[in-house]
């Protein structure tokens, strides 16, 4: 992918053969609350680091001047070293982002690299100001550790079990129905039964209506079986 | 194509791709018929992907494929990076950043000593202020004849000291460093309010007859910490100024560049802050160390750090002269 190829509106970038690939950017929400999750765990971190230098002084006999001076040069590695240190082990990543199936990349799409990585780490200090309102002005949710690195954060989770639903269609169905069929497909158990019940019934007779016979048998109780068996069914 | 024909043709392939890039992402231990098999495979999703956005965008097929493109573009390819060096990045790399930085560097120099002077003067002609900086309890100590550097060695161990004045110095750097996304206006600020300070701080030993007695505590640190800390702040200010100059390129090209080659100049610094915490920690409260030897020492600080910096200058017009003829 090419740097310059980026539309900043959309945050597009060229892939290979020139393929317009839309990067699934994270808004300032998503962002926001990876941070205070990874600031959580920080504090959690930099609590169990002085417990271990508190037991280690102790145990060693160390004067207490020792300790404290392990305990500031540990708690300042900590400090600047958290975030950066595990972006560039996990390819982009802290432990915050992973909850939240984030990733940084370089603006092209690519990998973001060590120097990119480090560079909007250590931004951080002054992004703890600024950031969160660059992050909702910007069209592509950028902190000022971004701009400086050329790095932006994405979405990227694994696929859903549920992502290729459909496996069967009538004939010369375009995308608006395959989407809704979909849609009502992956949402339904997640509905409640009266509002599945409604939908599932309109879904059915719009399709009986449509495409006659390509849903199986007739309509029972339960529309939701019905459409599931036949948008399922393996093409014979 | 319809729709559930596309998917069930095309589905197993993205599957395998999937499961391929995420083992490739972990291990990064790919040999080259792999890497060049699962690019072609990644080119396959591609295109795959452009069909879908193109006739079923917003589909299942569709989401899926585009998180398998920007998958493929995050695990096929990276930023480009050479190989690193310790002794290259310290000898050849590091050097070279700080002579790019040079001018800026002479900017936070110059603010510097002129607010070094304005604190000095402002510390000698009003008595109140070394009240305001240091405290009354340091004054009325400086009254009696005894600096607040002497606590260092009677009351504190020299691993507390050391460790509070390392951390403490390096986010003064990494203030000044990062000041510098601020337009350059965080980095001016670090260099010009450490100035004032020491021109105070001098200021106000000076009303006292005691500043020889600082000069003896801080000679040994104190050239190459100010150097250090006004050379990242100079980078700093070598990112602010590509922030607001625009040039032939983007800003979205010149600031990332210009970021990377100031972290280069952080890079190199904080290794100094290290031994120079030491140095002011053990050596510099010692009253057995004669001034000549701490004045001495402190040279010699900063003709290490600056010889790399100063043979790279020599030797660089002698390479392009080398290279012209």
């Amino acid at each position: 992918m090419t740097t310059d190829d980026l539309s900043p509106e959309l945050g597009t970038v060229l892939s290979l053969d020139n393929v317009p690939v839309e990067l699934p950017l994270a808004r300032v929400g998503s962002r926001v609350l990876a941070a205070v999750l990874d600031y959580l765990l920080l504090f959690f971190i930099l609590l169990v680091w002085s417990v271990v230098v508190i037991a280690l002084a102790r145990g060693l006999g160390l004067r207490a001047g020792w300790g404290f001076g392990v305990w500031l040069l540990g708690g300042f590695a900590l400090e600047y070293g958290y975030f950066a240190v595990q972006e560039v082990v996990f390819d982009g990543r802290t432990a915050g982002k992973r909850v939240f199936g984030l990733r940084v990349v370089a603006r092209d799409g690519a990998a973001a690299g060590t120097a990119a990585l480090l560079v909007r780490n250590i931004v951080r200090i002054v992004d703890l100001f600024v950031g969160v309102l660059l992050m909702a002005l910007d069209p592509l949710s950028r902190r000022l550790g971004d701009r400086l690195a050329g790095t932006l954060v994405v979405h990227q989770r694994p696929a859903a079990h549920d992502e290729l639903v459909v496996a069967r269609l009538p004939p010369h169905w375009g995308a608006a129905e395959t989407q809704l069929v979909e849609s009502y497909l992956r949402r339904a158990r997640e509905l409640e039964p009266a509002a599945r019940f409604a939908l599932g019934r309109r879904l059915e007779s719009w399709i009986d209506e449509r495409a006659p016979g390509f849903l199986p048998g007739a309509p029972g109780p339960d529309p939701l079986p019905r459409l599931w068996t036949g948008f399922r069914q393996e093409r014979g | 194509m319809d729709y559930a024909r596309f998917v069930a043709l095309r589905r197993p392939l993205w599957e395998s791709f999937e499961r391929d890039a995420t083992a490739a992402r972990r291990s990064r231990d790919l040999t080259y018929s792999e890497v060049e098999e699962l690019a072609l495979r990644y080119r396959q999703v591609l295109q795959d992907h452009a069909w879908a956005r193109a006739h079923f965008p917003g589909t299942g097929a569709a989401q899926r494929l585009l998180r398998l493109a920007v998958l493929g573009g995050t695990v096929l390819q990276r930023e480009d990076e050479g190989r690193f060096s310790l002794v290259r990045f310290f000898f050849s790399r590091f050097p070279a950043a700080v002579r790019t930085s040079m001018p800026w560097i002479g900017v936070a120099a110059g603010l510097f000593l002129v607010t070094a002077l304005l604190g000095w003067a402002v510390a000698v002609y009003e008595p109140g202020v070394a009240v305001a900086l240091l405290g009354p309890a340091t004054v009325e100590g400086l009254e009696h004849g005894h600096l607040w550097t002497e606590s260092l060695t009677t009351t504190l161990p020299p691993a507390l000291t050391s460790s509070a004045i390392a951390t403490n110095n390096m986010s003064v750097a990494l203030t000044a460093w990062a000041g510098g996304a601020l337009c350059g206006l965080g980095s001016l600020w670090v260099a010009m309010f450490n100035g004032f300070m020491l021109g105070a701080v001098f200021g106000v030993t000076a009303r006292f007859s005691m500043a020889a007695e600082l000069g003896n505590f801080v000679i040994a640190h104190g050239m190459l910490e100010i150097t250090l800390i006004l050379v990242c702040a100079g980078a700093g200010l070598g990112i602010g100024v590509a922030i607001l100059r625009a040039g032939d390129l983007p800003r979205s090209v010149t600031v990332p560049r210009a970021a990377r080659e100031a972290l280069v100049v952080l890079l190199g610094c904080l290794p100094w802050f290290l031994l120079l915490a030491i140095v002011e920690s053990v050596l510099s409260p010692s009253a057995e160390l004669p001034f000549l030897w701490k004045a001495l020492l402190g040279l010699a600080l900063e003709i290490c750090f600056l010889t790399p910096i100063a043979l790279g200058a020599i030797r660089e017009p002698a390479a392009v002269e080398g290279a012209a003829s």
